[in-house]
This record gives structure tokens, sequence and C-alpha cells, in this order.
């Protein structure tokens, strides 16, 4: 375990931001920390971070309890991003690689590594106000994984970024991943990192409501739907299959159906290709995250 | 610390290897050259500066008839007009005013009709001529004679300084102890002000770029604060070091040359008397420097230098902090430029005055004594008075530090709205 969160509380004045949140990230995984706005995702990783302190609960990095040393191998992203207009891309790099306390001979050796890869040569010696938005959170990105930290933490890293370099963005999480970080996302759109996380916690009104594998979690929470494709006429309802939603377009029908409890996917598909159809494709329709959210809140309102 | 120093050394690099900076510092020695330049050829130059004020005289006594002495700037006509006719002779504009002299009893009345209100010095100058003539009246009546009463007019005196001390008794010279206070105290006071606010800039930039949160994580709130203060004071520091280079290797030639125009000048030659006592009296202020504490002073200049900076340095970068943008600054700026204004505002006060209750107490407490303690040191200060006054600098600095860390370690991460004296005084105590 790289992070294990234990009863974590934080108050602002009026506002209980956290409330007895406990979670662990395993060591070289993507740990997605999923909610709405305002939840209290931000705090945490404030807390993380060590902006902030908690008023009560724990915190252990890699089984130690938290302590400054420990920024040094944090690599963090803010949701508001920042760079110092005025400084040249290399001067900045430089700077913010020395405060996470690599020498400055380090500093250099690392920045030479992400040069080449990202291919900015050209760019080292511009100010970063004559960037390019998606070249300045490039840059960012490289400030905040320079020092090749344990543990990155990235607050909506996708927000601002174009398809192209979202991929890229992509790719690059996925390579530090396979090099032994472990990484943490944190976003209010739950479907942007859902194919990227192992683990997700989900956070809403400042408490933890449900948190595990994602795949483990998908088959918890699915509803035995399946998503049909065929052509020929729409099928209606029948004792064994109830039609959820219909569409149709350039003669393909594709259906949303739900099953009856009973019937394997197997036993399902045979019935249904008795229909006077030409079937195209079958496929089980697992909820997304936003799903789980929501009936996941709900069970909390019921429950309460 | 190698935090610290790490900001110290980015805020330093990036200011300094400006474009900006390399033209301000060459720059402004020769703005202000160029700007007390004009101030001395407006001063001087009396024909610039003043206007010729031409006074009708009418003296239904017939006493002060040709009488008044004129001035450079101040004449007289005498005539004898009607009270409808003065007002045709202020509306044509041909005199500046009409003194009407009358006699009741024994008294003479004066009155002074002009087109605008006259200035205080205009009305004094009058008055004292009319008063001259009426002096030498009074002593020629009691027997003086015209020759003595002319002896009587060109007596002046000047008055040479000594000050006691604790090493014997040395020359002293009130206009150059004055005038080393005064640039002291005017020196720190605009290096304060200059580079204060370029921390309170420095904040709000990080604050609004939004970059402080990512340093934030790798440093503390407080080392982010000291590193970028000291770094803008280090480029003070570098600026001021380049000008006082400058100043002094340009004085040279700047004197020289100063010296041979003054020479060759026949205007100045032919102004006699004069022009040589003022020269005297400039030689005279130029050796009365020797005769000050030069070390002394110039120690307590950078100590009070870097000290009042620091204190006010932190002020500045806690009004950065709990603010979003410049325009909102102003409401937090009044209280700590106030007391600044207010010492170089008392400056002449205490320059009459230097060992008077208010200098001391101004020159002890930290939010005034960087400029005050600069005024009276030429005049010599007790040895305990000037250990008291450091001591509670160096106090008062580490208090305004601690009070502006209290204050920026919430204020750099709280964006919206501004907050109110109360909130800012809660931030003081808030946990982490």
């Amino acid at each position: 375990m790289i992070i294990q969160i234990d009863q974590l509380n934080k108050r602002y004045q009026q506002h209980q931001a956290l409330r007895d949140v406990s979670l662990s990230v395993q060591t070289g995984s993507i740990f997605g920390l999923l909610g709405p706005n305002g939840a209290g995702k931000t705090s945490l990783i404030r807390i993380l971070t060590q902006i902030t302190e908690a008023d009560s609960g724990q915190i252990l990095f890699e089984g130690q309890k938290l302590n400054p040393s420990h920024i040094y191998q944090m690599g963090y992203l803010p949701e508001e991003r920042g760079l110092y207009k005025k400084m040249t891309v290399k001067d900045q790099l430089l700077y913010f690689a020395e405060l996470k306390g690599l020498s400055n001979k380090q500093a250099k050796e690392k920045l030479k590594y992400w040069v080449d890869k990202f291919d900015i040569k050209t760019w080292l010696n511009k100010k970063v106000e004559e960037l390019s938005k998606g070249m300045q959170q490039k840059i960012q990105f490289i400030a905040t994984v320079v020092h090749e930290p344990k543990l990155i933490i990235l607050d909506e890293p996708f927000s601002g970024f174009d398809p192209i370099n979202a991929q890229l963005l992509v790719d690059e999480i996925l390579l530090l991943k396979s090099n032994g970080a472990s990484i943490i996302f944190s976003t209010h759109r739950m479907d942007s990192v859902e194919l990227l996380c192992d683990h997700i916690a989900l956070i809403n009104q400042s408490e933890k409501i449900l948190d595990g594998n994602v795949r483990e979690l998908k088959q918890a929470f699915k509803k035995n739907l399946f998503e049909v494709k065929y052509t020929g006429s729409a099928l209606l309802n029948k004792d064994w299959m109830q039609v959820i939603e219909t569409k149709e377009k350039d003669g393909y029908i594709t259906q949303l159906i739900h099953i009856g409890l009973n019937l394997s996917p197997n036993q399902f598909l045979q019935q249904f290709i008795q229909e006077p159809i030409g079937m195209v494709s079958f496929q089980e329709k697992l909820p997304s995250m936003e799903d789980i959210f929501i009936s996941a809140v709900q069970q909390k309102n019921i429950n309460n | 610390m190698h935090k610290i120093w790490l900001i110290c050394k980015r805020e330093y690099v990036t200011r300094v290897m400006k474009k900006s900076f390399l033209l301000m510092t060459l720059l402004s020695p020769l703005l202000i050259v160029v700007f007390y330049g004009f101030i001395f050829y407006f001063s001087f130059n009396k024909e610039l500066a003043d206007e010729q004020k031409t006074i009708l005289v009418n003296d239904a006594t017939g006493f002060f008839d040709n009488k008044l002495e004129t001035s450079e700037n101040i004449q007289f006509k005498y005539q004898a007009i009607s009270l409808d006719s003065s007002k045709i002779a202020l509306d044509s504009k041909n005199y500046y005013a009409i003194l009407s002299i009358n006699k009741q009893d024994d008294h003479y009345t004066y009155q002074l009709l002009s087109n605008e209100q006259p200035s205080l010095s205009t009305l004094s100058a009058i008055s004292d001529k009319l008063e001259k003539v009426l002096k030498d009246k009074h002593l020629q009546s009691k027997g003086i004679e015209a020759g003595i009463l002319k002896e009587l007019n060109d007596i002046s005196v000047q008055i040479t300084t000594q000050k006691n001390t604790e090493t014997g008794i040395e020359k002293g010279n009130s206009g150059a102890t004055t005038i080393i206070g005064f640039i002291g105290a005017f020196l720190i006071y605009f290096f304060i002000f200059l580079y204060g606010v370029q921390v309170m800039k420095g904040v709000i930039e990080e604050k609004t770029n939004r970059i402080v949160e990512v340093i934030i994580s790798s440093v503390k709130p407080f080392q982010l604060m000291l590193g970028k203060i000291t770094g803008i004071a280090m480029v003070g520091f570098t600026q001021f070091s380049i000008w006082v280079i400058l100043v002094t290797s340009l004085s040279g030639p700047v004197a020289a040359l100063v010296m041979e125009m003054a020479n060759i000048d026949p205007s100045a030659l032919a102004k006699g008397g004069k022009e040589i006592s003022m020269q005297g009296g400039n030689l005279e202020l130029l050796s009365g420097f020797s005769h000050i504490n030069i070390p002394l002073i110039l120690s307590l200049f950078v100590f009070y230098f870097i000290g009042g900076y620091l204190f006010y340095g932190a002020l500045f970068a806690a009004v950065g902090s709990a603010v979003d943008n410049e325009t909102d600054t102003q409401q937090f700026m009044l209280p700590i430029t106030l007391p600044l204004i207010f010492s170089i505002g008392i400056a002449q006060t205490v320059i009459n005055a230097p060992g008077s209750q208010l200098a001391v107490w101004l020159s002890m407490i930290p939010f005034s004594s960087p400029i005050i303690m600069m005024i009276r040191l030429p005049f010599g200060v007790p040895t305990s008075e000037i250990i008291a006054s450091m001591a509670f600098m160096i106090a008062g600095f580490l208090a305004t530090t601690w009070f502006a860390g209290r204050i920026y370690r919430i204020g750099i991460l709280t964006y919206g709205k501004k907050p109110s004296y109360q909130e800012l005084f809660k931030w003081l105590f808030r946990k982490n």
C-alpha cells in the first residue's frame, strides 16, 4: 500500500469537508477519486500533499506516518493550473524540480529525458506566455512528474486538454504506472477515468460512500442489462425479457434489454435468436461509474 | 533553508535578468539628476519662478514717496489716484496691486487692493519695506545719520556650530547633518515603498496564476514568503549598489564640470559679494561632512534599510496574499503606508528638534524608526537609544513576519471574496 487513510476528518469554519474518510491506494495502481464538485476531493488531496492538515485521522505513506519528507515523492497537478508566465520553460521546470529536492545537475538530466520525449527542445528558452494552452499543459505535466515521484496526484487532469493531448496524457500515465508509480486521479467526470482506474472511491457530501476494484464494482452493481443489435422489426416485451430502450438507425435496431434473473446470457441468446431477426451483436451492458454513483447515493439515502 | 534559497534565487534572477531592470537601474540616476536639475534651475531662476509685481502706491500723506526699496520682484510706482480710477488701473492689469496709505490721527493705515489674494510672502515683503521706512525715519529723528543707517543694514551674522561628544568637542554643521539624515531617511522610505509593493505584486501574481498550490505542495508558505522577501531585497540591494558605484564614479567628473562652468560664468562673477559668500557656505557645508561619524551612519543605514524593508515587506506580503487582484489592495495598503508617509512628513519637525521626546519615541517604534532614526543620527544619538531602537526593530520584524506568515498561509489558498479585517484577525489563530 502506498497510501492508507484512516478516519480522516477536516472542517472549515461552518463546513465539514471530510467526515471519517478511510481508503487505501495500492502501490503501482491507478486510483480514481470520484465525486461531484464540492464533495471533498480537493480537501483530501490538499491534506495528502500537506498543504493543509487534517483535524483528526491518520495517513500512512508506504506504512510510515505522513511527514514533510514524503513531499519529494509526490507529484501534484492541481485542478487550477499555473506557471510563471514570464519565466522560460527551462528555468521553470528546473525550478520546480529543485523545489522537489533534486540537485541542479539531477534536474537537468531528468529534464533532458522529457525534452526528448515530448520533443520540446525548441520551446525550452521560450517564455511560458508565448506558448499555446496545450503546450502549457504539457509543461505543467512535466513539472509534476519530472522528479519521478512514487505517487502522482492529478486533480481533474483532462480538463482543458484536447483529445490528442488527452490521449498523450493517458499514454504517459500508463507508462508511469508500468514503471511502478502509483497514481491518484481526482475528477467529477466519472466516466472519463473508469477505463484507466484499477480502484476507485466515490466521495459524496464529505463522505466516502463506496470504494473497490472497478471490475468488481461493475459486477456488483450490474442489473442484467444487455445490448442487442439486429436487423428486422423491433421486438416487444416477452416473459423472459423486458425492453428498456429501443433505437433505430440505418436499418439496425439497437435495444437495451433486461433479462430474467433465472436466465444465463447463453440461455437468453438461445431464445433470442429464435425470433425472426438478423443478429448483429450482443453485449452485456455494465453500469457506468455514474450509474454506480447514483445507485450508491440512493442506497445510502435509503439506509439513512 | 535550501528551499528558501531556491525561492530567493528565482525571485532575484527573474527580476535582475529583465531588460527593464537594467534600463531602470541605469536610467533612474539620470532621471533623478535631470529631475533635480530642473528643480534647481527653476528655484534659482527667479525670472521663471517669480512674477514681476508692480505695485502702485497711492500715498495721500506723501510720506513714503520714493522711499520704498524695490526688490527683484516687487517694484513700486507712486501716483495719487482716486478710488474710481484705481479699479480701472487694476482692470488694465498694468499693476499687481494698489497700496493706499492714509493717515488718521497719528496712525498710518494701509490698504492693499489687488486682483487676486496676495501670497503671504508678498504681503510680508511689502510690510517689511513699509516698516523699514518708518524705522529709519524714527532713527533719523533720534539723530542717527544716514551713513550709520547704511552700516546698520550691512550687519550680518553667521554662526558656526560645535558639538560636545564623548570624544571631545567637534565642529558641527547643521546643514550637512540635515542633508545626510534626510537623504538616508528618504532612501529608506523610497526603498520600502518600491520593493514592498514588488513583494505584494509578486504574491498576487503567484496567487492569481495559481502557481502557489504547486509550490505550496513542496515548500511551507512561510518559506515561500521569506524567500520572496529576501530575493526582492537582494534585487533592491543590487540596484542600490549599482547606483552607488555610478554616483561615486560619476560625481567626480560632474563636480569638476560644474566647477569649471562656475568659473567661466561671467554672470556669477558679476553678482559679486553675495555669490562669494554663498560659495563660502557651500565649502563649509562640504567640510561639515567630514565631521560626521560616517562609518556609524553608514552601517546603521544598512541596518535600518534592511530592517525597515523586512518589517514592511512582510506586511506587504500579507496584503498580497489576502486579495485576489491589485485593485483590492487599497483598503489594506492604507494602514501600512500611513506610518511611512507620516514618518517622512514629520521629518522636518524632527530635524528642528532631533532630541525631543517626539523624535526619541518615533525613533524607537519600528513603524517609524528606520526613517526617523536616520534623520536623528547625524545630530548624534546616545548609544543606549541606538541599541534600544535596533532591538525594537528586530523584535518588530520578527513580529510582523510571524503575523504576516499566519495571514499568508491561509490567504494564498483562499480565493473569492475579499476578506474583512475581522476575517484576517481570525486567520491569525486558525489551525492549518
